[in-house]
């Protein structure tokens, strides 16, 4: 029997040695997906050359050719990430068919590691949301209960790892955007250090702070997809060189004599007492591990939301005048409109998440109102950032849960916007300051996922991962009830 | 306090067709009074810190060739001339 639940470094010693044969790896993982995804939907679309693509890496194996570190590892990609010749539809009406031209560098950079891409995973309509609600495809269902949301914006990839439709898969993190949705399937998701991985070929939201980041079944996974995805690259100027650092190397370090900071306000009013307890237990597993653990307060992570979403709306409705239907868009002939009005016409298959915020992001930065609210937001930043920066001179990490709530029942929070918001109040600190973040899952509680976030300085991303796999060493959590 | 006729405004140079606006209002109008916590966070004061990246960083300015006409991939390419919605 083929066990799809192994991790991606047992994958690739498996095919790597012959023990699995790629091509029914690949066979079972999409019969999987035909099991399951009617339920959860975590998919997209499915890429049929998939079964071609593994017996073609069989055949490499077995001749003794030179295979890619991933040898055939199917990974499923976020839908807002461009793969040459594939759909690519941010989970949007407004790009329903479009095709993309090339390969983003994250996926050229797996292509030459020999991943297949098993598939696109649904996420909310242009990333903006956290529950996966906002899906112009439907909402993805959590795996540990379908009745309840899997978290978002990345949270097909989430379902897709958690429910072994794949092992391990790329989301986007704009305020948490892979943190929050690992948090609640239970999955180990990433947020780099700013300018870590590439941007090039992933749609944009809001550039200044979003970043692509891995979800994989351990932290080791993650730092193996890390080490082929990180580093400069010409066609993102906002890269940073990481001297080709090798971050599964000495990943069993340990945490002794490292001082982590207990971020106050993220565990402050309206964390759910389950939430609590289990960071409670993360902050005494640490202290076991020979971690030193203090409370430590960063003042402006209570205005982080309203900075967070009033710079994210600023720049999505930049970033969303592009979608005009001539470059981009839905198929809808120009006979007959004037200019403007074929534009808006056009515009109108934004769903209504996309065009509150495009509203609010042309409100905010207005003459008149940017002083209310877009230069205070950018102050916000600065000034958590600096905050953050005096923090990271006594400790080496942070800590906090990465959600402060379990995951909610879909439909539960959709008409009420502030209450959403507020899912997002401790992740989004990592983003405004682009500092590494990650989860990691801790917890089954009443069978819903827990996960424990940490958070590193700038380039500190080797010691986060250190720490992570050193907590992630302390917990057994059950099975995917699926 | 945002007004339709605001939500309606803005729409507009956002061009987006909006049936009814005042549909839009009331989550448009919670959102932005959530943002007015900003005021209280004493940050007037505050420098806005910028990424600088030198020019001599960023790649060379010239011309990549793309391989395929991507010209041809938008919806109404008519073979020599791309069809739009009258000015």
């Amino acid at each position: 029997m083929m066990n799809l639940k192994i991790s991606a470094l047992e994958f690739v010693e498996e095919a790597k040695n012959g023990n699995v044969s790629v091509e029914e790896f690949i066979g079972k993982t999409l019969e999987r997906i035909n099991d399951v995804d009617d339920k959860l939907h975590a998919f997209l679309s499915i890429n049929d050359k998939a079964i071609d693509q593994a017996r073609d890496i069989d055949k490499r194996i077995k001749s003794g050719e030179k295979v890619g570190a991933c040898f055939g590892m199917p990974i499923s990609i976020k839908d807002n990430m461009c793969i040459k010749d594939s759909k690519t539809t941010c989970a949007s009406k407004m790009l329903e068919n479009f095709v993309a031209p090339y390969d983003a560098t994250v996926i050229s950079k797996l292509k030459k590691q020999d991943a297949i891409f098993i598939g696109k995973t649904n996420m909310d309509e242009f990333a903006m949301g956290l529950s996966t609600e906002f899906s112009a495809f439907g909402p993805s269902k959590n795996p540990w209960n379908i009745e309840h949301v899997p978290g978002g914006s990345s949270g097909g990839s989430a379902v897709s790892v958690s429910s072994y439709e794949c092992i391990a898969s790329l989301g986007s993190d704009t305020g948490g955007s892979v943190r929050n949705p690992a948090s609640f399937c239970s999955t180990v998701g990433y947020k780099p250090t700013y300018g870590l991985i590439s941007r090039y070929g992933l749609i944009s939201y809001a550039n200044s702070i979003e970043q692509i980041g891995p979800l994989t079944r351990t932290v080791k996974d993650t730092a193996f997809m890390l080490n082929l995805i990180a580093g400069i690259d010409p066609n993102d100027s906002t890269t940073v060189n990481n001297n080709n650092e090798d971050y599964l190397a000495n990943i069993d370090s340990g945490i002794e004599g490292k001082k982590i900071g207990i971020i106050t306000e993220m565990i402050g009013d309206g964390i759910d007492p389950e939430v609590m307890a289990a960071t409670k237990e993360a902050i005494s597993k640490l202290e076991g591990l020979g971690a030193i653990c203090e409370e430590v307060s960063l003042e402006m992570v209570k205005y982080s939301v309203a900075a967070y979403y009033t710079i994210t709306a600023t720049e999505a409705g930049s970033n969303l005048a592009r979608y005009d239907n001539l470059r981009y868009g839905y198929d809808l002939p120009v006979e007959g409109y004037e200019f403007n009005s074929y534009i808006s016409k056009a515009r109108k298959n934004f769903g209504p998440e996309v065009t509150r915020r495009m509203i609010i992001g042309g409100f905010v930065p207005s003459a008149g109102h940017a002083g209310k609210y877009f230069l205070k937001a950018m102050k916000v930043k600065s000034k958590l950032t600096k905050e953050i920066n005096e923090a990271f001179k006594k400790f080496d990490l942070l800590i906090a849960p990465t959600v402060p709530i379990l995951p909610f029942k879909i439909g539960e929070k959709i008409d009420d916007p502030v209450s959403l918001f507020l899912v997002d109040i401790n992740t989004v600190t990592a983003n405004l300051t682009g500092k590494p973040a990650i989860s990691i899952p801790f917890k089954i509680v009443n069978g819903l996922p827990i996960g424990i976030q940490l958070l590193a300085n700038s380039m500190n991303d080797k010691l986060l991962l250190q720490a992570a796999h050193a907590l992630e060493q302390t917990v057994t959590l059950p099975e995917v009830p699926i | 306090m945002v007004t339709v006729e605001e939500i309606e405004h803005v729409s507009k140079l956002m061009k987006i067709d909006v049936d009814d606006h005042s549909e839009y209002l009331e989550k448009v109008q919670t959102m932005i009074s959530y943002f007015d916590i900003l005021d209280s966070a004493g940050v007037e004061s505050e420098e806005i810190s910028m990424p600088e990246i030198p020019i001599e960083e960023l790649r060379h300015d010239e011309h990549i060739p793309f391989g395929e006409k991507l010209i041809e991939k938008m919806n109404h390419y008519k073979g020599t001339y791309v069809r739009a919605p009258k000015m």
